[in-house]
C-alpha cells in the first residue's frame, strides 16, 4: 500500500501511471462511471490539469459548493478538465444522478466505493478537491477556498481562493504553495 | 382620533426544545454488558444520540442527516467526536449557570468524552440487548390538529447561492371576533434551509402595506409595527430546528383580534440548489382569555453601536432599574455578525448578583429565545444590565466586511444591533394604581430618554405613554423634541399633529399635520386628523375634503364616514349627510357619532 502513499506527489511519470491503473483494477478498487464502467480521470494524455472534486450526498457543505463548482469548472474549462467524485458506497448510479440534477450539475461525475480515488488524492474531507497536473502529479489537495470556518460558521464570502490559485499555477507552470490545506465539511473515512 | 404609538419592533418568539424526544432511553451505563472499558453505540452512545440529537437529527427534520441507527451514527463518526468535543453540536450557547433554562441541550463533559472514546475505540456497535429502544416522535403536528391551519399564499423561492436571506411572510388571520390562542406551531417550510423565525403580531395592518401585492411577503430582517394603542407585544413566539410548540401557561393566552396579521420573519439559507419555502402555521385556541399579562421589555443601546475598524473589543451596556416586581420568564438576547461575548446579570435591591444569561461565543445562525426552568422574581429596585462585546477585526471571521469598515447600528445585516428582550410578568402590584406593564413602559422610555437624548424613536414612544395615560401636556413636550429630531417623519408630525388637536390647540396642530401629508400624501391617519383639527376651527369644508380623502384611502372606516357626514351636517347638506351617517352604520351598527347624529339629522329634516 505504500505505492499509494506521499511519494506519488513528485515525480510520477504518465508511464507509471498506466502500471498504477492496472494494479487498481487487479484489486478491485476502482472508480466507476455513471454506467457502472472503471474509470480512470487521470489515464489518457492531455495538456490539461485534472481536478477531482469529493462530495457526500448527506453533506450540506458539499452542497452549498454546487454553484461555486459550477462556476470554477466553467471558468477553468480550458485548463483543466473536472470530474466529480462520490465515495460513499451506499449511493447507487441513479442516487448520484438526481442529485447531479437537483444540483444543476454539468460535470461528469464517478462513485468511488472502495476510495481509490480519495487515497489517491489524500483527501480527507468533502467538500475537498485534488489538482494534478498534466504529469498527473497531485499538487493540491484539500479546500476550495476558506468560505467555511467551521461547520456551523460560513464567511459571507470567501477570502482565500486556494483552488483556483492551484489552476491558475499549474497554468503558469508554477509550483503551489501551500500544496495541501485540510477543508471543513464531513469525513470521508466515515464512509469506511 | 387615532393615535399611532410607534411601540418599537419587538420579536415574538417561542422556544422550547426536545419536550418531543420521548425519554425512552435513559443512560444504560448502569447495566454494562461486555468489556465495560469498550464504548459501544448500543450501550453508551445511542441514549446519548437520542435524547440530545435526535430531535432534529431524522427524517424530516432540520439537521441533514439521520442519527437514528447504529449505521447512521457510524457513518459520522469521526464528526460526532469533532463538533461535540467543540460544543459546536449540539447548539446550546449559553454558559451553565445558576438559574436554569428549560429543555437545556448540553451535553456532560462525561457524555463527550465517551463518545470520542467510542470513535478513537472504533465506534463498535455492541450487543443488540443494550440497544434501548426507539424514543417515539409525534409525526405530523406535534399537538394534533391545530383549530386554524394557514399556509403562506405565495412560497419564497429560494436562489442557490448568494448571502442568508431574511423574508417575510404575512398570515392575515380570518376570525370575525377576538379569539384567545394557546399554542402556535411555526412550519418553517423546509427545515433544513430556515435558520430561525420569529412570530410578530401586527394588529395595525403596517406590513401588509410593504408587500408589493397581497400574499408577496416582503424582505428584511427587523420589522417595525405601529401601534395605535398601549398594547404591548407580550409573547415570544420563535421558531429554531428542534422547536416544539410551546404551549403558554395557564391565563398567558395570546389575543388574536379581528384584522391581526401574524407575519412570519425568517431567516433562510441557500442550499447550493434552488428551494421553495411556503411556511404553515397552526393555531391552537383556547376559550380561556388571558388573566396574566405578560410583556415584553426590549432593551437597547444601538445607538452606542459606532464600532471602528479593526476593534476587538467594543463594549455597549446598559442598564436598567425596574420600577415594579417582575418574574422573568424568558429572555431573548440579540447581535448580528460582529457580536462576540454576550451576557445580562441582575444586581437586586440587596446587592446579590445574578447572572442571566452568559453567551461567550456569540453566533447569530443559533440565536434562541431562552425561558427559565422556573420564573425569576426581579423585586422593584432590581436594576438589569446588559454587556454586549462586538469584534469588528480582521480576527472575526464572520465579520461582512473584508477589510473591516466603520459598522454602525441597523436593521440590516451588515449592521450592528444590541438588543435584549425580558418576557417579564409584573407581580405584588396594586391594581388600583393602573397597568403595571405602562409604569414598565414609562420607565424604559424615560431611561431610554435619558441615556440617548438624540433617540427619535425613544422620545416618539415615551410621548405615545404619556398620552395613553392622558398627560397631554407631557406627551405634546415629547412629540416636539421627536418632531424636531426627525422633521422629515410622517408618524412624528401626525401623532404631534393629533395630541395637538386632542388637547384643543388644532390652529397649532395644521402645520404639522400637513407635514405628515407632504411626506406621504396617502396617510389615512392625517387626513382623518387634520380633517378633526379643521371641524374644531369650523372650517368644516376643509374637513368634509379631508375626511372625504381618508374613506378613499380606507373605504372601510366606519368612523372617517360619520365625521365627514357630520362636516356635511354642519353645512346644512343634509341628505348627503345623511348618505354618509347610513354607510358609517353599514360599516359598524354601532358607530356612536353616526347613530346619535341620524337621529339628530332625522329630527332636523322633519322640522323643515
Amino acid at each position: 500500500m505504500g505505492f499509494w502513499g506521499r511519494g506519488m506527489r513528485c515525480g510520477l511519470r504518465w508511464s507509471f501511471l498506466l502500471l498504477l491503473t492496472a494494479a487498481v483494477a487487479v484489486w478491485g478498487q476502482t472508480a466507476l462511471d455513471l454506467d457502472g464502467h472503471a474509470a480512470n480521470p487521470l489515464a489518457g494524455h492531455s495538456d490539461k490539469a485534472v481536478v477531482l472534486i469529493f462530495l457526500r450526498r448527506d453533506c450540506p457543505v458539499s452542497g452549498r459548493y454546487a454553484p461555486v463548482i459550477q462556476q470554477i469548472s466553467k471558468q477553468y474549462a480550458g485548463s483543466a478538465n473536472f470530474w466529480l467524485v462520490d465515495p460513499d458506497k451506499r449511493d447507487s448510479a441513479q442516487d448520484l444522478r438526481s442529485y447531479l440534477a437537483d444540483y444543476n450539475y454539468h460535470l461528469p461525475a464517478l462513485r468511488d466505493p472502495d476510495h481509490a480515488l480519495a487515497r489517491l488524492s489524500h483527501v480527507q474531507i468533502t467538500p475537498e478537491v485534488a489538482v494534478f497536473n498534466r504529469n498527473r502529479q497531485l499538487v493540491y489537495d484539500g479546500r476550495i477556498d476558506n468560505w467555511y470556518v467551521d461547520l456551523t460558521r460560513a464567511r459571507p464570502a470567501p477570502t482565500t481562493h486556494e483552488l483556483e490559485d492551484a489552476l491558475r499555477a499549474v497554468s503558469d507552470g508554477k509550483s503551489v504553495t501551500p500544496a495541501e490545506v485540510r477543508g471543513v465539511g464531513c469525513y470521508i473515512s466515515d464512509l469506511e | 382620533m387615532k393615535f399611532p404609538g410607534l411601540w418599537a419592533f419587538v420579536v415574538l418568539a417561542v422556544a422550547a426544545f426536545g419536550a418531543a424526544s420521548a425519554h425512552s432511553g435513559q443512560r444504560a451505563l448502569s447495566q454494562p454488558s461486555g468489556n465495560p472499558s469498550q464504548v459501544t453505540f448500543n450501550r453508551d452512545i445511542a441514549p446519548i444520540m437520542f435524547r440530545s440529537c435526535a430531535q432534529c437529527h431524522r427524517p424530516g427534520e432540520a439537521a441533514p442527516f439521520s442519527l437514528l441507527t447504529y449505521s447512521d451514527a457510524k457513518r459520522h463518526a469521526r464528526q460526532i467526536a469533532d463538533v461535540t468535543e467543540s460544543r459546536a453540536m449540539p447548539p446550546w450557547l449559553p454558559e451553565p449557570q445558576k438559574l436554569k433554562f428549560a429543555d437545556e441541550l448540553r451535553l456532560s463533559d462525561e457524555e463527550i468524552n465517551l463518545i470520542k472514546r467510542w470513535v478513537e475505540q472504533g465506534a463498535e456497535e455492541g450487543a443488540a440487548a443494550d440497544l434501548p429502544p426507539l424514543p417515539k416522535f409525534v409525526e405530523g403536528w406535534r399537538l394534533g390538529k391545530p383549530d386554524l391551519i394557514l399556509t403562506a399564499s405565495k412560497p419564497l423561492v429560494l436562489p442557490p447561492q448568494g448571502t442568508d436571506t431574511y423574508w417575510n411572510f404575512i398570515f392575515p388571520i380570518p376570525i370575525q371576533k377576538t379569539r384567545w390562542v394557546k399554542a402556535i406551531e411555526i412550519r418553517p417550510g423546509d427545515k433544513r434551509y430556515v435558520h430561525h423565525a420569529n412570530i410578530l403580531v401586527d394588529r395595525s395592518g403596517a406590513s401588509r402595506a410593504r408587500e408589493a401585492e397581497p400574499g408577496a411577503g416582503f424582505g428584511g430582517m427587523e420589522i417595525r409595527i405601529e401601534s395605535q394603542v398601549f398594547d404591548p407585544d407580550s409573547h415570544l413566539l420563535f421558531w429554531k430546528p428542534g422547536t416544539v410548540p410551546y404551549v403558554e401557561p395557564d391565563g398567558m393566552a395570546l389575543r388574536l383580534d379581528k384584522g391581526t396579521d401574524l407575519i412570519l420573519n425568517t431567516h433562510l439559507q441557500p442550499s447550493g440548489k434552488p428551494e421553495v419555502i411556503q411556511p404553515s402555521i397552526g393555531i391552537y385556541f383556547t376559550p380561556h382569555p388571558a388573566t396574566k399579562f405578560p410583556m415584553l421589555l426590549q432593551m437597547e443601546n444601538d445607538l452606542k453601536l459606532d464600532i471602528p475598524p479593526g476593534e476587538k473589543n467594543f463594549v455597549v451596556g446598559d442598564d436598567f432599574t425596574l420600577p415594579v416586581d417582575v418574574e422573568l420568564l424568558a429572555i431573548y438576547p440579540h447581535a448580528h455578525y460582529l457580536g462576540k461575548d454576550i451576557q445580562a446579570f441582575a444586581t437586586l435591591p440587596d446587592g446579590t448578583k445574578k447572572t442571566l444569561i452568559h453567551i461567550p461565543h456569540w453566533n447569530l445562525n443559533w440565536q434562541a429565545v431562552y425561558r427559565y426552568a422556573e420564573p425569576v422574581l426581579l423585586p422593584k429596585g432590581t436594576t438589569v444590565s446588559m454587556r454586549y462585546v462586538y469584534d469588528n477585526s480582521e480576527e472575526n471571521p464572520l465579520n461582512p466586511n473584508h477589510p473591516p469598515a466603520r459598522v454602525v447600528g441597523g436593521n440590516r445585516s451588515t449592521d450592528e444591533m444590541c438588543h435584549l428582550w425580558l418576557q417579564v410578568l409584573p407581580v405584588n402590584f396594586d391594581p388600583a394604581q393602573g397597568d403595571p406593564r405602562m409604569a414598565l413602559q414609562e420607565a424604559l422610555s424615560r431611561h431610554t430618554v435619558e441615556t440617548n437624548p438624540a433617540d427619535f424613536e425613544a422620545h416618539y414612544n415615551l410621548a405615545a405613554m404619556l398620552q395613553a395615560k392622558n398627560d397631554l401636556v407631557g406627551a405634546i413636550k415629547e412629540y416636539e423634541v421627536a418632531v424636531r429630531l426627525r422633521p422629515q417623519d410622517a408618524t412624528g408630525n401626525n401623532a404631534l399633529g393629533a395630541a395637538l388637536v386632542a388637547a384643543g390647540q388644532g390652529e397649532k396642530a395644521v402645520r404639522y399635520l400637513e407635514a405628515a401629508m407632504k411626506v406621504r400624501p396617502d396617510y389615512f391617519d392625517a387626513h382623518y386628523n387634520l380633517g378633526m383639527a379643521l371641524a374644531g376651527q369650523n372650517d368644516f369644508e376643509g374637513a368634509a375634503q379631508q375626511f372625504q380623502l381618508a374613506s378613499k384611502l380606507q373605504p372601510g372606516d366606519a368612523n372617517a364616514e360619520a365625521n365627514l357626514g357630520a362636516a356635511l351636517a354642519e353645512m346644512g347638506r343634509f341628505a348627503q349627510a345623511e348618505a354618509h351617517f347610513e354607510r358609517a352604520l353599514q360599516i359598524d351598527p354601532n358607530q356612536p357619532i353616526a347613530k346619535e347624529n341620524l337621529d339628530a339629522l332625522k329630527k332636523e329634516m322633519a322640522g323643515h
